[in-house]
């Protein structure tokens, strides 16, 4: 029997170097280049027609764009409207690579902390650069909370500015955990469905399909949230709310 | 939070399960494997660069032209059945100032109608009288003539009958011109 992790393992399909660095193709660029394709697919195929009364494939692309416009318009507002291409690539890029994980013998590049620490550092690398060019040296008052007294501040400061550099952390082992721990139950349980068989191997299997409805949830949920607390920190980053 | 509790089931999963299994060829997690992370992170800047291309070269513009077509088509349509609402409410308007017109002028008419009418028959009415009036005038006449006759008559055969009661009477033919004069005086008399 396999172990849980093997899912996991990166495997150089083609091996390619840029100067000394490693840039083979692997089977997470596989999976990253699929998950590209079929939402182009949807999104440029689906759109063809630009028809006023959408088909089914534009409305669900459609509904996409809808979903993150609000989501950007509710949580940044009119100033958002810039960043809007970039947080839409993230959600379907991570909601393609979510979903399609869950094809059997696929592969889930989002499992990979590297890549989801990746993705979410550009997000907190770029809104700190935006907090700082909208406001100056004025970006740093957003650790020190307003209307507070003053020997709270020594306590409150260091609070705040350990809770901004977690950002990045936390949002990338959020999303990395996830996928890691919902692909890893599939697995041993069906392992376990091999292992009980015939006689009693019905009982995991019948978790197993539970289990991946789930995960199709959380595949979503995921991408929904990670998308949505991009939207916040650049809110945070544009209107210094706090 | 769900995701704690998930992920440490998930870890005792994992614990219980490699208890079974063969752990991974490195004995770790393969994502801890640095020598995987630059092709993973080289590829994800393609994968998401070309994707961001995708969306916002092709994607967002194709769907917020398709919207924005939409809203408007909407729009349009929403105000050209306000307008032909108030086109309509217009046109009704004026159909019922018509049709209160009409109605007047039809009054009118029927006002002036039965007007001429009456005066008609008044001038109707009127004539008949005169034509009436002429005839009763003439057949009085008539009357008046034949009552003058009669009475001519009647003086002759009083004449006749003065000069046979007098022959009878006198036994000798009565002075015709004696008689008359006295039977003019008896009716001067009278």
């Amino acid at each position: 029997m396999h172990s849980p992790m093997e899912q996991f393992e990166i495997k150089r399909l083609l091996d390619l170097r840029i100067g000394s660095l490693d840039a083979s193709y692997t089977n997470s660029a596989l999976w990253m280049t699929i998950a590209v394709i079929l939402a182009t697919l949807l999104f440029v195929y689906g759109m063809r027609q630009r028809a006023l009364v959408p088909g089914r494939l534009q409305a669900v692309a459609e509904l996409g764009y809808e979903f993150v416009a609000g989501m950007v318009r509710d949580n940044v507002g009119s100033a958002g409207k810039k960043y809007f291409p970039f947080i839409l690539t993230l959600f379907v890029f991570i909601l393609f690579c979510n979903t399609l994980g869950l094809v059997p013998y696929s592969f889930t590049p989002t499992s990979h902390i590297i890549v989801t620490f990746s993705m979410a550092i550009v997000v907190f690398v770029g809104v700190t650069i935006i907090g700082f060019a909208r406001h100056g040296l004025h970006f740093l008052e957003f650790f020190v909370p307003k209307g507070v007294p003053a020997w709270l501040l020594v306590i409150l400061v260091p609070i705040e500015v350990i809770s901004y550099f977690v950002r990045p952390f936390s949002l990338s082992i959020r999303l990395f955990a996830n996928m890691l721990a919902g692909h890893t139950m599939l697995k041993v349980f069906g392992g376990f469905v091999v292992m009980l068989g015939i006689l009693a191997g019905w009982a995991p299997l019948a978790f197993i399909v539970a289990l991946t409805g789930l995960e199709l949830i959380i595949a979503f949920l995921q991408a929904y949230v990670f998308t949505i607390l991009t939207c916040l920190y650049l809110n945070d980053a544009i209107h210094m709310s706090h | 939070m769900r995701t704690p509790v998930y992920s440490a089931l998930a870890a005792l999963a994992v614990l219980g399960a490699s208890g079974t299994a063969h752990a991974a060829a490195d004995g770790g997690m393969p994502q801890l494997n640095f020598h995987d992370f630059s092709p993973q992170v080289v590829w994800l800047v393609i994968a998401f660069v070309a994707l961001y291309l995708v969306m916002s070269k092709a994607a967002i513009p194709a769907i917020s032209d398709t919207l924005d077509k939409r809203q408007a088509k909407i729009q349009g349509d929403l105000d050209a059945a306000e307008k032909a609402n108030e086109e309509t409410r217009a046109l009704v308007t004026a159909y019922e100032k018509r049709l209160s017109d009409a109605r007047e002028e039809a009054r009118r008419l029927q006002r002036e109608r039965s007007e001429a009418d009456s005066a008609a028959a008044m001038t109707k009415l009127a004539e008949l009288g005169q034509r009436l009036g002429a005839k009763i005038d003439e057949a009085e006449k008539r009357i008046a003539g034949q009552r003058s006759q009669v009475l001519e008559g009647i003086e002759d055969m009083a004449h006749d009958i003065a000069a046979d009661v007098y022959a009878k009477l006198a036994g000798e033919p009565a002075d015709k011109a004696a008689l008359g004069a006295k039977i003019a005086l008896a009716k001067g008399g009278r």
